[in-house]
């Protein structure tokens, strides 16, 4: 490697994603998707728990925390203009503005995937205080287990979303400085 | 293929799916799974929305308005939403399954006409924009 400023000997944009415009409206759907089921897999669990439910335990509001979580932090991540993210701190053409703004940007962004990584933790943690320590069988642990199923199809939801916004069409021209 | 026999078959493919979905209702005499229709009716929507939107806005400055080179956000957001109201299309029916609120035929039949009802809505607008400009996507 001739040019030396890349911090780790493999650098990221060695792997370039398939550039195209159908691809990537397809992973906006799929990200649509994804979301949607793990939305219905929190409230199949809530009305299982109200309707079928042999037991005493009942989804309350303490597993719905980790879901809104993870929605805020899914909203936040994917709100963010992208073009902020990526400016360099020497550019003398974004001027002192965009500085701040770049910085503002990645606080709001740690923020989002640190709700989203939050919200998924939260579900695992409810999962083993509320269900697996008092060890449930299955029927009722199936509450707990959609739980995880809800945060870990957001989040995936938000990566989709995410590398799908990032696909460029080969024609487009950057103009980003 | 002229277009009066594309809207009879259209039309008689749209009445089977609404068929389907109120005999899940009926033979069950449970009404819940009509909140199918509703949502297949939702999710060709967003789309409908953000193309006009998108035709509307004005396209000075901007290369390449019609492709989808440089999507918009308002677009993204109507195709996720899409992605959205199709799955849960889906995945309604079987939550009410899973939770003993409706019968396995029920949930069958309305799956089944809800999505004939989507995708008769979406072909649909397909052939009758792909007569005013030849080389549009699917438009789903």
């Amino acid at each position: 490697m001739e040019n030396s400023n890349h911090l780790f000997r493999f650098n990221l944009s060695m792997l370039h994603l398939p550039k195209s415009a159908k691809l990537r409206s397809f992973g906006v759907y799929l990200a649509g998707g994804l979301y949607a089921i793990g939305f219905w897999s929190i409230i199949d669990a809530a009305i299982y728990s109200k309707t079928v439910n042999a037991s005493i335990v009942h989804v309350t509001f303490v597993d719905w925390i980790p879901f809104i979580c993870s929605t805020l932090g899914m909203l936040i991540v994917n709100s963010i203009e992208k073009s902020n993210l990526f400016v360099d701190s020497n550019n003398s053409f974004s001027g002192s503005g965009g500085n701040t703004n770049a910085w503002a940007a990645r606080v709001i962004l740690f923020l989002g995937f640190a709700l989203l990584a939050g919200g998924l933790a939260g579900s695992f943690m409810v999962f083993i205080l509320k269900f697996l320590l008092k060890q449930y069988t299955f029927p009722t642990l199936g509450m707990g287990v959609s739980n995880i199923v809800c945060n870990a199809c957001i989040m995936l939801s938000c990566i989709t979303l995410w590398l799908s916004q990032n696909i460029e069409d080969e024609y487009s021209y950057n103009l980003a400085l | 293929m002229n277009p009066l026999n594309k809207i009879i078959f259209l039309s008689a493919f749209l009445a089977s799916g609404f068929l389907l979905i109120l005999l899940s209702c009926a033979l069950y005499n449970n009404f819940k799974p009509l909140w199918v229709i509703l949502i297949f009716l939702l999710a060709p929507l967003p789309n409908i929305v953000s193309s006009s939107i998108d035709n509307n806005r004005d396209d000075f400055l901007r290369f390449n308005s019609s492709d989808m080179n440089n999507p918009s956000p308002v677009q993204e957001f109507c195709k996720s939403l899409t992605g959205f109201l199709i799955v849960s299309g889906v995945a309604l029916p079987l939550t009410f399954y899973h939770t003993n609120l409706v019968e396995f035929g029920s949930m069958l039949m309305s799956i089944v006409g809800g999505l004939i009802v989507y995708f008769d809505i979406t072909i649909f607008i397909w052939f009758f924009s792909e007569e005013e400009d030849e080389n549009d996507d699917f438009n789903f």
